[in-house]
């Protein structure tokens, strides 16, 4: 461990320096939004006719593709976002901490991006506030496409109640070291406030950290993403009871790896080895291999589910699962990285942070390309596949790919500019820090630095 | 025109479910009433709570056939009766408290109660919850294609006629200004393991009562028809997302991907709005999904009375295979071919009296999804291996295209792949 202490300043610095490289970040992702929207408004002259879709059936092609794809990625990287949060506060999993306000960054970033989807996705998005919201009181009990966007609302909500509530602490004790000029917004965050509400807060916090828990698996990526497809009877690649469950391991793979890929660019960035520590990469990487084993169980059962004696459009499925590289390829990558995970548990010298990104990169890579595979494979192989063009044919056109890189570069965007209002990291995991650190000293955690009482909670589940 | 009337029968047809029917039905028959006194009188009540009937006339309708049944001599309940038929201001509760008040009598009454008054009342008050609650733009029409009363259109197509000639196709593709490719008519060919030699299958939408492109969409565009049971589009509503093109299990929808081949002002407006006004006809606009819609605008009059109950794919079929109509009408166009074809057909009763009547095969498309479709064919459904092989007329020899994204991938931004 770094022999520098954590300190408020650290946590300030972001706000208070902007270097050139940051420039050059924000440039760049400028560019990659702005070459999207460029595009997006190209395709709101043209029609989506300018995307590689087509109607499915005689029209020989498949009518969702890349853009429900990567709503589904984002929803899933935003949601585990949260979770990972909501899991530090109600399991006391301490040693998150440090990463805990920049996974609800990046859940309220991911559902944007989502958001974004939705209305890049539809042929007439100008309607979206006249015939969604005018008929809502009919179509919520019937449209799974509805309580998609009900929940997703309810999530945003909620996320956005928790990041405020715990912002409060921090910007009072702050304000000294944060930019003068977005005084109108801390007054307005602080509004009120007084000490004796930290406590209320805190139990707040942790009461919607117990819903959001709850809604995980019931509802958000265990629930209305998944049944948008899992309840569609007669495409056989998609319906089942096993969608919720896998949904959700992706969603936990692909938030983890987000998170893992942020917190490195915010460390180098900001010189926080001694905040967010290596402690933490590793941490977060076991937790990714705990997830990335689940997901591949999961596949595992659809294939046996659906290679064994199956009926017709399910064999028909399984043929062009087992056979298709954007199905084999992303599985391929998810089980290599699980097996460096292994590695690295019982030899952790294996371990370092570049192998650590690689690890999330290579498995959001991978979930982008099996979500995107998903959907189409659904459409391809329906169950009334009389029409001689099924399978359909697809593959996405530029403006669809630069979908990908730009809400990307949005999502940069978003924290690029974050980072210079709040500070994106909490002053409790701070004070957490110096506790501990004191508590080292006194030798009450005689395990040195790489066995913090934490690391208890995890090994035994991603050894076992 | 009266609105309320309208509301009433919405009301009737929500409710004239024939489970709900089956279930009051067996009710009855368990006791030793008159069965069929006590579903009319529960209909009945139903009527009055829909406004369609008034009180008066209620009770004058079944008061003697009461007494008769029931041989109630005790003047209680012709009291009440006739205390309802004067008319003296009740209110729906008072007329509950009057009829719960004759359960204090003899055996008899609460006889009567149980087995008639209450069912007609559970039905009766079920309706008027129904219609208090049923704010929104327009009742669930899903149940109003099982209503024997109400109207569904619909279509019986004789597949043993069909010749693969495909004028069906390009009549409604000219009929509607469908952009290439948009075929909401399709005719397959195929070859199946147990069929011989060329077989076909029209394709059009199904008009399902339970349509699963209606349950999914996000707005209320996709629709029924509550009048006539037709599934429409509102292409002024529609946001595009697909879901129900995801949904439909037959691949009938067609999305508008780029701007139509026919621009909006060569369109004949008749052919684009119907009877109740909303743009459901023709070719959709850009960004919206489009589908067969059986011809809403020839149904409403707005095309000339003499196309009333056609349709442009019945019109252009010289072997007389697509019939349509109202499938709830015994004497309409497709029950009545569908009759004909089942008389031509006898089966040897003489020597096998178990038999059916006829030899004739007749089937909805993939009826096992629940869907409820409304196109009945004749001759033999595609088994699960069939598959489909070039028809004698292929669609580019009568300039039409097959495979839409052959069209599509030109608007396609540097991309996408042809097969």
């Amino acid at each position: 461990m770094s022999t520098k202490t954590p300190s408020s300043a650290d946590i300030l610095r972001p706000l208070q320096n902007t270097s050139k490289r940051f420039y050059l970040v924000f440039a760049v992702a400028a560019l990659a939004f702005g070459l999207f929207l460029a595009g997006w408004v190209y395709q709101l002259q043209h029609g989506l006719i300018v995307t590689g879709l087509a109607d499915w059936g005689s029209g020989g092609g498949v009518t969702w593709g890349l853009y429900i794809g990567a709503f589904i990625w984002w929803v899933g990287i935003a949601h585990g976002g949260i979770i990972l949060s909501a899991a530090v506060r109600l399991l006391k999993m301490d040693r998150y901490m440090p990463v805990a306000r920049l996974a609800e960054l990046l859940t309220i970033a991911g559902l944007s991006a989502a958001g974004f989807y939705i209305i890049v996705h539809m042929g007439r998005p100008d309607r979206m506030v006249t015939s969604i919201l005018g008929n809502y009181h009919v179509t919520v009990h019937n449209s799974p496409l509805v309580w998609d966007v009900t929940v997703i609302t309810l999530y945003f909500v909620m996320t956005a109640t928790y990041l405020l509530l715990t912002l409060r602490y921090d910007v009072t004790r702050l304000r000294e070291g944060l930019p003068n000029r977005f005084e109108p917004l801390y007054k307005l965050l602080t509004l009120g406030y007084t000490e004796k509400e930290d406590e209320v807060v805190e139990r707040m916090v942790w009461w919607l950290a117990l819903a959001i828990i709850i809604m995980a698996p019931l509802l958000l990526h265990g629930g209305v993403i998944p049944w948008l497809f899992a309840l569609i009877p007669t495409m056989p690649g998609w319906f089942g009871a096993i969608q919720g469950p896998q949904f959700l391991t992706i969603a936990l793979t692909s938030a983890i790896s987000g998170v893992i890929i942020l917190s490195f660019g915010f460390r180098k960035a900001y010189d926080w080895d001694h905040i967010i520590t290596d402690d933490i990469f590793r941490g977060l990487t076991l937790w990714l291999g705990f997830f990335a084993m689940l997901f591949l169980w999961l596949q595992l059962q659809q294939l046996v589910s659906g290679g064994f004696a199956a009926p017709i459009d399910q064999s028909v499925t399984f043929d062009s699962k087992v056979t298709h590289p954007a199905y084999v390829i992303p599985m391929g990558m998810v089980g290599l990285t699980l097996a460096y995970i292994f590695a690295q548990t019982v030899r952790p010298s294996l371990f370092t942070k570049a192998r650590a990104i690689i690890a999330a990169v290579a498995v959001l890579i991978a979930t982008l390309v099996e979500k995107v595979y998903f959907v189409v494979a659904g459409l391809m192989y329906p169950t009334f596949g009389l029409y001689e063009a099924t399978p359909g044919a697809y593959f996405p056109s530029l403006i669809e790919i630069s979908s990908v890189v730009g809400t990307i570069g949005m999502v940069t965007l978003f924290f690029l500019l974050v980072a210079k209002v709040i500070p994106v990291v909490e002053l409790h995991a701070i004070e957490h820090l110096n506790e501990t650190r004191e508590g080292e000293h006194d030798g009450e955690r005689g395990g040195g630095d790489s066995e913090p009482l934490t690391e208890t909670a995890t090994e035994p589940e991603v050894t076992a | 025109m009266s609105t309320e009337k309208s509301d009433a029968t919405e009301t009737l047809e929500a409710l004239h479910t024939n489970e709900w029917e089956a279930e009051m039905r067996a009710l009855l028959e368990d006791g030793d009433a008159d069965a069929d006194l006590g579903m009319a009188m529960a209909k009945d009540a139903q009527r009055l709570v829909a406004g369609e009937l008034t009180e008066a006339e209620f009770a004058k309708r079944y008061h003697d056939a009461v007494l008769e049944e029931f041989d109630v001599d005790d003047q209680e309940l012709p009291a009440a009766l006739a205390s309802i038929e004067d008319g003296d201001g009740l209110d729906d509760a008072a007329l509950a408290d009057r009829l719960a008040a004759l359960e204090d009598g003899d055996m008899d009454r609460r006889e009567v109660m149980k087995k008639m008054g209450a069912a007609g009342m559970f039905l009766g008050l079920g309706t008027w919850a129904t219609t208090e609650n049923a704010d929104g733009p327009s009742p669930p029409a899903s149940t109003a294609g099982e209503d024997e009363d109400g109207t569904q259109y619909g279509m019986v197509i004789d597949l043993e006629k069909c010749d693969g000639c495909l004028a069906c196709v390009v009549a409604c593709s000219q009929e509607n200004d469908t952009s290439m490719g948009a075929n909401w008519m399709y005719v397959f060919t195929y070859e199946d393991d147990h069929q011989d030699g060329e077989n076909f299958l029209v394709r059009t939408c199904q008009h399902c009562t339970d349509a699963p492109c209606e349950k999914v969409c996000p707005t209320t565009a996709r629709h029924t028809r509550t009048e006539d049971g037709l599934v429409l589009t509102d292409y002024d509503v529609c946001i595009g997302c697909r879901y129900c093109q995801v949904a439909c299990p037959y691949g009938v929808n067609y999305f508008q991907w780029g701007e139509p081949d026919t621009p909006q002002a060569e369109l004949d407006p008749d052919h684009v709005y119907d009877g109740r006004d909303r743009r459901v006809d023709s070719r959709p606009p850009k960004g919206v999904m489009g589908k067969c819609t059986m011809c809403p605008s020839r149904q409403d009059g707005k095309m000339g009375e003499d196309k009333v109950g056609s349709t442009a794919c019945a019109d252009a079929c010289t072997m007389d295979a697509i019939h349509f109509g109202d499938m709830n009408d015994e004497g309409s166009d497709p029950n009545e071919y569908l009759e004909r074809v089942r008389s031509e057909n006898p089966n040897d009763r003489e020597h096998f009296p178990n038999r059916p009547a006829d030899t004739v095969n007749t089937f909805r498309l993939l009826e096992e999804l629940g869907t409820d479709p409304n196109v009945v064919f004749v001759g033999n459904e595609p088994g699960p291996n069939a598959t489909q092989v070039d028809g004698p007329v292929a669609y580019e020899d009568i300039g039409e295209v097959d495979r839409r994204k052959e069209v599509l991938d030109d608007g396609t931004f540097a991309g996408g792949v042809s097969p």
